[in-house]
């Protein structure tokens, strides 16, 4: 028996975000999506197939590593990084796009569409699709491909077939377009492997349950490492699958929570990825939030030296987060992000992504505002941005 | 019957030649039309629609100059706005109400707008006169076909086509792009249709020829032509001379 409506809540906080605004030829495949995601958190097997390929081929849990160095040169006292930059692949988004190819497999399906920015998702659906036999078809705008060529070429290798978009900008926003097209056309075989805490419902709160396995874990360790809570916790925030998974399980703790928007190279519209200040309340790939746009509600171009940031809807229950005031949003501009990759790489030996460095950047913030412990989301690796940071930094 | 539902772009290949376009339209018999309300990402429109849409706006047919274009049209078919909601939600349900009322719009087709998600909006315009066309697509199952006809019910035969017709959306994906569409499937879906419902059908996405066209006049049903016309818009041939070799 076919479910006919959500079980789950669509909407969050108290401007009532999110939602499902899709297309009909997706409604039903939204709600077996919802019906197949509700059944398999409750089985006890999908679980535990999950927390073992999380554990064995993930590399689950990641450390979370003081870094004494770079804490001592920001006016910090301590501060702990999350390290998603050491999962298979190289970034948290792995943890959700294994988590739904298994829940792909679970509902039948052969075939899996997924949409990428920075290349990050894309590489982890590749790799989970490789790993659990499916056919896998990665959507990706010209402009990340080129930015981005070394995630490229992984997810070749792991059999997937990468098909540019030459819409628009070429960057996520006309991939999510082009994700959701496909999605139309092959949903009775395919499952959409969305990447961020974005899209229409069930995606933000599914994409949500999967990565809060980083806050938790982090939550956990900082205990065991310090016996407290850090003052601040602080993520990088795109769609807001990196930013919910660290600061949703830290929501009950007096502690400050900030995420860190894509500041890009100024504060007009069009040279930014600041959607908190910048947004306002619209409909993009089917769901409500903080969006980018001009006046008659056509959505605005982006834009950022970080491809995972560069885009122009902040996911809902994020922004619902936001305007609630649970959590902080601040930006980061690109070359405070530039900037704030050689700090770790010097004082910690770490390269962090673009991504991650938006949220390095604003530490200097958190000690001026006189907190002193901090744990940051290492959401990914910086090899993917290496030619980036070679003609940025000039090295 | 109506024997063709045509589908233009507003603004392509430009605002000022759409009310001659309406007029030709109505001259030549077509009672109802859709128009399209360029939005920068129409995630159900194929590459035709979603190109046509790019350049529309390019030539700056934002929402209000259309509607102010179609503003005292009475040369005209009656129109369906067929959009997206962001770029209605900016303008809001009451000063959409107010622009609506001076155009031949008659009804609104918001594709990525399920019946469920803006109550308060879609019962404003409705009451207003703005009611919103169903859709059917090939994964809605009977149980749910009823229910999205019944919450957006048929205003009766002393309505015009525009604001009775449900949408039968021919096959999955999005509009325009493919090759032929299997016609015996929708049959199928048409007969089932009118097994509980006798109020008037459209089909669309992914019909361009004169057969197909036949094909579900045959049904019973309206063919809606989108893409094909759109293109033949885009390489300037005749509305008129177009038109007639699809009406049958």
């Amino acid at each position: 028996m076919r479910t006919t409506e959500f079980q789950l809540p669509t909407r969050f906080g108290a401007g009532g975000l999110g939602g499902c605004y899709a297309p009909e030829t997706l409604m039903q495949p939204l709600l077996d999506l919802e019906d197949a995601f509700r059944k398999a958190l409750a089985d006890r097997s999908f679980q535990a197939e999950l927390k073992g390929e999380l554990r064995h081929f993930v590399g689950r849990p990641t450390p979370l590593t003081s870094a004494p160095r770079l804490a001592a040169r920001l006016g910090l006292q301590g501060l702990f990084l999350k390290r998603e930059d050491l999962t298979h692949t190289g970034a948290h988004k792995i943890n959700n796009a294994l988590a739904q190819a298994l829940l792909a497999r679970r509902m039948g399906k052969t075939q899996i569409i997924a949409e990428t920015g920075a290349g990050q998702h894309g590489v982890a659906a590749a790799a989970a699709c490789a790993r659990l036999g499916l056919k896998c078809t990665v959507y990706m705008g010209v402009t990340d491909m080129a930015r981005q060529a070394p995630n490229v070429a992984r997810m070749r290798l792991f059999g997937t077939e990468v098909v540019p978009v030459e819409a628009g900008q070429g960057t996520l926003k006309e991939a999510v377009n082009e994700a959701l097209r496909a999605w139309a056309a092959r949903c009775d075989k395919a499952h959409y492997i969305l990447g961020s805490a974005l899209g229409p419902h069930p995606f933000p709160t599914l994409v949500r349950t999967f990565q809060t396995v980083i806050g938790e874990e982090a939550r956990a360790q900082i205990l065991e490492q310090t016996g407290s809570l850090p003052d601040a916790v602080i993520a990088c925030a795109g769609g807001g699958s990196n930013g919910l998974g660290l600061l949703v399980p830290f929501l009950g703790d007096t502690l400050h929570r900030f995420a860190v928007e894509a500041g890009g190279h100024g504060p007009a519209l069009g040279e930014h990825a600041a959607r908190l200040d910048g947004g306002r309340m619209g409909v993009l790939h089917g769901c409500k939030t903080l969006l980018l746009q001009d006046q008659h509600g056509h959505t605005a171009e982006t834009a950022s030296i970080s491809a995972g940031l560069d885009y122009p809807a902040l996911g809902p229950e994020l922004a619902a987060l936001a305007l609630d005031e649970k959590i902080e949003v601040l930006r980061a501009s690109d070359d405070q992000a530039l900037e704030a990759a050689t700090w770790l790489c010097q004082s910690e030996g770490i390269l962090p992504a673009l991504e991650s460095s938006h949220a390095l950047a604003l530490l200097p913030e958190l000690a001026k505002r006189g907190f002193s412990t901090a744990l940051l989301g290492l959401s990914g690796r910086g090899d993917k941005d290496l030619s980036t940071y070679q003609s940025k930094l000039g090295i | 019957m109506n024997r063709l539902l045509p589908f233009i772009m507003a603004g392509d290949p430009s605002l000022g030649s759409l009310p001659g376009l309406l007029a030709e339209a109505k001259a030549l018999g077509i009672e109802a039309m859709e128009i399209g309300l360029p939005h920068s990402d129409p995630i159900a429109d194929g590459p035709v629609l979603q190109a046509a849409a790019h350049r529309a706006i390019q030539r700056g047919a934002t929402p209000l100059r259309v509607l102010e274009t179609l503003a005292g049209l009475t040369e005209s078919p009656d129109l369906i706005l067929f959009t997206y909601l962001n770029p209605l939600l900016q303008i809001g349900a009451d000063r959409l109400v107010e622009l609506l009322r001076q155009t031949p719009v008659n009804a609104l087709l918001v594709v990525d707008l399920p019946d469920s998600e803006e109550p308060e909006f879609e019962a404003l315009l409705r009451s207003a006169g703005y009611p919103m066309i169903p859709l059917l697509s090939p994964t809605t199952d009977q149980e749910r076909a009823k229910g999205l006809l019944a919450r957006r019910p048929d205003p009766g035969p002393d309505h015009p086509f525009a604001q009775r017709f449900a949408y039968v959306v021919a096959r999955l994906g999005v509009t325009g792009t493919g090759g032929a569409t299997d016609l015996a499937p929708v049959r199928e879906r048409v007969a089932a249709l009118r097994s509980f419902t006798d109020r008037p059908l459209a089909v669309g996405f992914g019909l361009s020829d004169p057969a197909a066209m036949a094909e579900v006049r045959a049904m019973g049903a309206t063919p809606v032509i989108g893409s094909a016309l759109v293109e033949a818009m885009a390489r300037e041939e005749n509305l008129g001379a177009f038109l007639q070799s699809r009406m049958g």
